[in-house]
């Protein structure tokens, strides 16, 4: 049986009297920051390969840049997010021989398999959009990217920002396997809280609600967003 | 060298699309295999066949929405089934009109008028500015100074014109106050309505409209006829892929039956729809008519 008095105590201890509250502090900023900046990565490269995939195919070049985005959204959806962390980590940077922060490397991993998932998110947003739109662009006479720019891009990010929050979400709670690769991010933080003491139950229960309540504000973002954008549509 | 020659000497009429062989090809399927025909300044040419004819096809390839496989399409002096031509400036002077309106839903009922126009002249404005920054350096060195190329028009005047263009067009067929409003809330009428005047707000020299009714409500249809009829009667030059006889009878001079890749039949309306000679045309009369 757990002993809540007991429990709390310890918790209490650790976290307030020790400093452990700094720690999860760290943690947190860790967390979002990997988050952050790795969806502000995906997005780039998310873009790019989305520009790769509308592009037309009559020469040579785009067909090229097509193979090999398409290779490189099959290696990181094809494998889990810890192995991609643990072979950058141990494998890809003693290679290179670059001596780089924790973060800043989870951040690039993290923004190289987002961009795998946004490109295809983007993609799809783009060929929501009816045909007959670049279609009836192009027959006024105007270039492929004007009627891009113009036209259909704008009417695809009301289809692309919603499913972008989703991959933000899964972003967020996808950092918590960066511990492989010892960052202390937000569950590394309170698993040494609770390791000091060996009294889990505080902890834990702390590290859900806090996925929790930033998984549940940015579903709120997410829901303002969609609100805007569906008022704007039919002014 | 093919014959490109603008006046046929014949009928003493200017020939604003020429088209010989014209062939396309969606992998191994033909749809037309070789199409010829000269449509003149003025005409209306009225275009029917059974669905899967290659009548939409042949449209769209006619500004190149689908390239053609092989053949010539002549237009402004070129031959735009050559893939080095600009096919952006011809598709300027080529207005289209889409079963399905296609109008841009992001933007309102003006700017989708003035978008093409206002976008057009802002890049040739600044192709223009371009080459007179080349003339100016090309001048420091030059004893005979070249003299700038003008520009004709500032952007803002451009847009202050296309939008009273627009206004006045949407005034003509009674949308004025429709101008702001997005198209999720017209009519399909309407909508119709608008998608052409937006292909006429070009200056086009032809258009083409592909089964522009057969997306309406029935009792929209007759707005949309009025409109290209009136079009007609004002001359342009106008290629329909239609299935409404009534429209090819009363407004086409020439009308057209394609089946099966190729031009089985063209006459007046009179003569077309009145004595028939192509066994397969005879057969599809008696089934659309009543």
């Amino acid at each position: 049986m757990i002993n809540w008095a007991e429990e709390w105590s310890s918790f209490y201890k650790q976290f307030v009297t020790l400093g452990g509250y700094k720690r999860l502090f760290d943690g947190l900023i860790a967390t979002v920051e990997i988050a952050v900046f790795g969806l502000a990565i995906g997005i780039i490269i998310g873009i790019l390969i989305a520009i790769v995939a509308v592009m037309p195919r009559y020469k040579l070049l785009p067909k090229i840049l097509d193979k090999i985005c398409k290779v490189y959204v099959a290696i990181f959806r094809g494998t889990p997010m810890v192995v991609q962390l643990l072979v950058g980590h141990y494998l890809l940077l003693p290679l290179l021989g670059v001596n780089v922060s924790g973060v800043f490397e989870a951040v690039i991993i993290f923004g190289l398999n987002s961009g795998a998932y946004v490109s295809e998110i983007m993609r799809s947003g783009i060929q929501s959009v009816d045909a007959g739109q670049l279609e009836a662009g192009r027959a006024l006479g105007l270039s492929f990217w004007s009627a891009m720019g113009k036209i259909v891009i704008p009417q695809s990010i009301k289809n692309i920002l919603p499913t972008l929050g989703n991959e933000f979400i899964s972003l967020i709670k996808e950092t918590s396997v960066v511990s492989f690769i010892a960052i202390t991010d937000l569950t590394k933080a309170l698993k040494l809280i609770g390791d000091a003491t060996y009294h889990y139950f505080m902890p834990y229960i702390m590290l859900a609600l806090i996925y929790l309540v930033i998984v549940l504000l940015i579903t709120w973002g997410i829901k303002v967003m969609e609100r805007r954008l569906a008022r704007s549509d039919r002014k | 060298m093919i014959e490109n020659n603008i006046l046929d000497v014949q009928n003493e009429k200017e020939v604003v699309v020429k088209v010989r062989g014209l062939c396309k090809s969606f992998d191994s399927l033909q749809v037309l295999k070789g199409i010829d025909i000269d449509v003149y300044k003025g005409d209306v040419v009225a275009i029917i066949g059974p669905s899967g004819c290659g009548k939409s096809t042949f449209l769209r390839c006619l500004n190149c929405l689908e390239d053609p496989t092989s053949g010539n399409i002549f237009f402004e002096g070129e031959d735009l089934a050559d893939m080095k031509v600009d096919i952006n400036v011809h598709r300027q002077k080529m207005g289209m009109v889409f079963q399905n309106f296609n109008l841009f839903n992001n933007l309102t009922v003006l700017e989708n008028i003035t978008l093409a126009p206002v976008l057009i002249a802002k890049k040739n404005i600044a192709k223009t500015k371009r080459k007179n920054f080349f003339i100016k350096i090309g001048n420091l060195f030059r004893k005979n100074k070249k003299p700038l190329i003008k520009i004709e028009q500032t952007l803002k005047e451009v847009k202050e014109n296309a939008k009273q263009k627009a206004l006045d067009l949407l005034a003509k067929i009674g949308l004025e106050e429709k101008a702001n409003v997005y198209p999720s809330t017209l009519s399909g009428g309407q909508k119709q309505r608008i998608a052409i005047v937006r292909a006429f707000a070009m200056d086009p020299k032809v258009m083409l409209f592909d089964e522009p009714t057969s997306a309406l409500d029935p009792e929209m249809v007759g707005e949309v006829l009025d409109l290209m009829k009136e079009l007609a009667e004002g001359g342009m030059t106008m290629l329909v892929v239609t299935h409404e006889m009534g429209f090819a009878k009363e407004v086409a001079n020439r009308v057209i039956f394609i089946d099966d890749g190729v031009i089985k039949e063209e006459n007046n309306p009179k003569e077309f729809f009145g004595n028939p000679q192509d066994e397969r045309l005879k057969d599809f009369l008696a089934k659309v008519l009543i």
